[in-house]
């Protein structure tokens, strides 16, 4: 009888407990922020290790940088912390004159000497995001002399190579290696040397408008608004991400008003969402590219015929018109899209006769077997079943070998892989030689150079007139002359059929509240919530 | 009298030794395997931290940083003379202590576990029972139709299903999360569980929230467990039925309910716990899927974002720690047949 009263108070118990107990919460709090998303790459807070998107969108909001883009015409350049800079006459160096009165969330004044040692520190720590001002040429141990701050509000950058200014002053604005850091907070909190990189880890020491209330990997980031702000109070009290990877998940939740952003939605499910009176859908086109990259290790994609063949047998328009919708604009170009210097599309198009030709002159009459690694997530997955079946045309039989971003690109890193289905390029700066200095340029194609940060590199395409062209372009001092130039490289870059051909410019959307205001998504990711607030 | 007693002291000293030696070759052998095959995974973790940009001498930096450029032995090494110093290493995922992650983690995932082993018990052997008294009728075919259910439709559906019809439709659950976040942070995490913090704080707004949002994922676990409990349940219980003993008891004309609860029921008491135990270790070890679903940041969701990164710290540190589950849920099964079965004394 005791056994069969312990099971009944078990019944209970369980019917108790499949009783609601809480009717959930309608909305969000009218003055707090909640965006889900996945923030499954959030492993550092550090800008100068930081990588990926998710970090960017927060450390722009924990801080400050001396420069911004205008999310709505990204190619101009907006004072921050830089109240104003200049280049000098021989381009040589920029001088930036950095604001007073402003404090950082610790209450230390930001000194232009706080900005120096940020970018110095980057490059002694010589983390992910080291590797764009070592393309300038800075290293660690002429840094120190380059980049200085000769009073409290001067900062001074001279270039170790020549190059093109705007380029830098780009890499400011979007590179979150270039956020000023509290020099005295981040010391205080060194250990070994590290110039308090364990520390800012998970912490924050930065000027911006929300200060990092409390990070839990894989759960929520929560910050809070910093009333000292130097533009003024921000009108949210507290910005929430928290880490939300299902889909469906998130789409009940914003439709529900639980949360007030949703990012990284599927595309059935933002289209589902265009339903919904209570949401707005906004894309903000990134400079990021979706391509196809083949490795010209491989001697049969080392053969020009058989690399004019593949271009041929990507059906571009299928696969913009059905996968790409809200992840991507058709774009065969390597210079991103809305640029001076871009030129028209060249009009690729999928044409399997062609591509047999092609084959058939190169030696491969009767195709080949062959493999294409990609992510295993939506779109990447969706483009190469569609390349699969294009190249299965022309006789190519290619197996699909998916993984994490890990694996693929890490294959792509040791050069060991014949197609990646993949997305990259740079593209953060409104500049051709962002995209070129990722996708195209290679000075040294030795395996022992291991370029692994130039996907040129890692494709083994080598082309001593393109780096001339690109090494020329960036150091032209004429803009006319240097779009001329920029459109040269395109050209080039078409007839002598690179490694890898774009598809598609990424496009990130996002799910929003109807209710919030001045929520403006930038092309760098680094976008501003210190103007958002709801309206009810 | 006495050296009889110092005899059996010294019995169960030694098959107390014995079964420790044997816990910790296990423990061991697990480590051992779970090394080796992680630093055999196509997963690099120098690439998870320095970002698929970054060039080749950051790229070594941060290997060499990591300790990956001494032989697996040494690393190996390295690690078990840190794990006796208590120290499971600093996991990339969130630069923390492995050990601070998963004394954070844990609880979430304790308290989602220990809700759903309530329900999938309190439903699971009741139905079990009803069934296997009704065998082959309408009801034990109803309570088979139910467990076949639950066990065969993926935990994932019922998941999204759960979802969509009590939170975005009814309104009753509080959808994904432990809490809804305008409560987040406001009791201060004394036990990391947090239905019992609120309880202890006092704040029934926080601990109404906590309970709107564990309900509807742990009785979906629980659905799960209850499917595989009532199965179980039924087959032993079938079993036990059959038993002469049982059919002396109807003779001697002892009420039914006497006779399936405190006869039959009561020898199915010790298979029973194994199953339940194991069933709990399951629920401990992580759903993976329900916690993905539900942004539920249990031990599950670590475990599997640690090991798609190759963040061999954290996974060995979760691995071991399933190990100590599995052992002591076995050894508590094992001390509670010697509390209900007299032969096993």
């Amino acid at each position: 009888m005791r056994f069969a009263k312990l099971l009944s108070a078990c019944a209970v118990a369980a019917a108790l407990a499949a009783v609601p107990l809480a009717p959930a919460q309608a909305a969000t709090p009218a003055d707090q922020l909640i965006i889900g998303m996945s923030m499954n790459n959030l492993l550092s807070l550090d800008p100068a290790a930081a990588t990926g998107n998710d970090v960017v969108e927060i450390d722009a909001n924990l801080y400050d940088a001396l420069v911004e883009l205008d999310p709505k015409n990204p190619s101009k350049v907006l004072p921050a912390l830089a109240e104003s800079w200049a280049v000098s006459d021989d381009n040589k160096t920029l001088t930036f004159k950095v604001r007073k009165g402003v404090k950082f969330q610790s209450g230390n004044p930001l000194t232009a000497d706080d900005a120096a040692w940020s970018l110095q520190r980057v490059l002694k720590l010589n983390m992910a995001l080291a590797s764009a001002w070592k393309s300038y040429g800075f290293t660690a141990q002429n840094v120190d002399k380059l980049i200085r701050a000769t009073d409290p509000t001067t900062l001074v950058i001279e270039f170790p190579q020549p190059t093109d200014p705007k380029m830098v002053v780009y890499s400011l604005a979007t590179s979150v290696s270039a956020n000023v850091l509290d020099r005295k907070k981040v010391m205080e909190n060194e250990k070994n040397g590290d110039l308090g990189n364990a520390w800012l880890t998970t912490h924050a020491a930065g000027s911006g408008p929300f200060v990092l209330n409390d990070w839990r990997a894989k759960d929520a980031l929560i910050a809070t608004r910093f009333d000292g702000y130097w533009r003024g109070a921000p009108k949210l009290r507290r910005v929430i991400w928290r880490h939300m990877t299902e889909s469906q998940a998130l789409r009940l939740m914003i439709g529900r008003g639980d949360i007030d952003i949703a990012a990284g939605m599927s595309v059935p499910d933002v289209e589902a969402m265009k339903r919904d009176a209570n949401v707005k859908i906004e894309s903000v086109q990134r400079g990021t590219l979706y391509y196809v990259a083949v490795s010209m290790k491989d001697p049969r994609f080392a053969n020009k015929s058989v690399r004019l063949a593949l271009r041929n047998l990507i059906d571009y328009k299928g696969i913009n018109d059905t996968v790409m919708p809200n992840y991507g604009v058709l774009h065969q170009r390597p210079i991103s899209l809305g640029l001076p210097a871009t030129l028209p599309e060249p009009g690729y198009k999928l044409d399997v006769d062609a591509a047999k030709k092609l084959l058939a002159a190169a030696g491969y009459p009767n195709g080949f077997k062959t493999t294409i690694r990609v992510l295993s997530d939506p779109p990447f997955i969706n483009i190469a079943t569609s390349l699969q079946a294009t190249l299965a045309k022309a006789g190519i039989e290619a197996s699909v070998i998916s993984g994490t971003g890990n694996q693929i690109y890490g294959a792509m890193r040791d050069r060991s892989f014949e197609i990646v289905v993949g997305r990259g390029g740079g593209g953060a700066e409104p500049h051709p030689h962002s995209s070129l200095r990722a996708l195209i340029y290679n000075p040294d194609n030795s395996d022992a150079a291991k370029l692994t940060n130039f996907q040129g590199w890692r494709t083994s395409f080598y082309s001593p007139k393109l780096n001339e062209l690109i090494d020329g372009a960036l150091i032209e001092k004429n803009e006319v002359k240097q779009k001329e130039m920029y459109q040269e490289i395109q050209r080039v870059y078409d007839s002598e059929v690179g490694a890898i051909q774009p598809v598609s410019q990424m496009v990130d959307t996002v799910v929003i509240r109807k209710d919030i205001r001045n929520y403006a998504g930038h092309p760098s990711a680094t976008t501003h919530l210190r103007d958002v607030f709801k309206q009810r | 009298m006495s050296a009889s007693h110092i005899h059996v002291s010294g019995q169960t000293l030694r098959a107390a030794g014995q079964r420790l030696a044997t816990v910790l070759a296990t423990l061991f052998g697990l480590l051992v395997l779970t090394f080796f095959i992680g630093r055999v995974m196509p997963l690099d973790p120098v690439l998870a931290i320095v970002g698929p940009d970054a060039d080749h001498s950051t790229y070594q930096q941060v290997f060499i940083r990591l300790g990956l450029d001494r032989p697996l032995y040494v690393q190996f090494a390295y690690y078990v003379r840190d794990l006796l110093h208590g120290d499971l290493g600093n996991a990339l995922l969130t630069g923390h202590a492995v050990v601070d992650d998963i004394r954070r983690v844990m609880p979430a995932t304790i308290e989602l576990a220990t809700i759903a082993i309530i329900v999938g018990t309190g439903v699971g052997v009741p139905l079990g029972v009803y069934a296997a008294t009704r065998h082959g009728r309408m009801a034990d075919q109803v309570v088979r139709l139910i467990s076949l259910f639950g066990y065969s439709v993926p935990v994932f559906w019922f998941g999204m299903m759960g979802l969509l019809v009590f939170y975005s439709w009814l309104g009753w659950a509080g959808g994904s999360g432990r809490i809804d976040l305008a409560y987040d942070g406001l009791i201060d995490s004394r036990t990391g569980f947090l239905v019992l913090d609120a309880l202890l704080a006092g704040d029934w707004e926080v601990l109404a929230s906590a309970l709107s949002h564990i309900w509807l994922p742990a009785c979906i676990l629980g659905l799960h467990s209850m499917a595989y409990i009532s199965r179980m349940t039924r087959s032993f219980m079938l079993g036990q039925l059959k038993q002469e003993y049982i059919i002396t008891a109807r003779v001697k004309g002892l009420p039914e309910r006497t006779i399936i609860w405190r006869h039959a029921f009561r020898n199915i008491l010790v298979q029973l716990l194994t199953i339940v135990a194991l069933a709990y270790g399951s629920l401990l070890e992580g759903a993976v899927l329900i916690e993905t679903v539900y942004s539920w940041p249990g031990f599950g969701s670590y475990l599997t974002s640690s090991l798609l990164l190759g963040d061999m710290n954290a996974v060995m540190g979760c691995v071991l720690l399933i190990g100590i589950i599995f052992v002591t849920l076995n050894l508590v099964a094992d001390a509670l047949y010697r509390v209900f079965d007299p032969r096993t004394r």
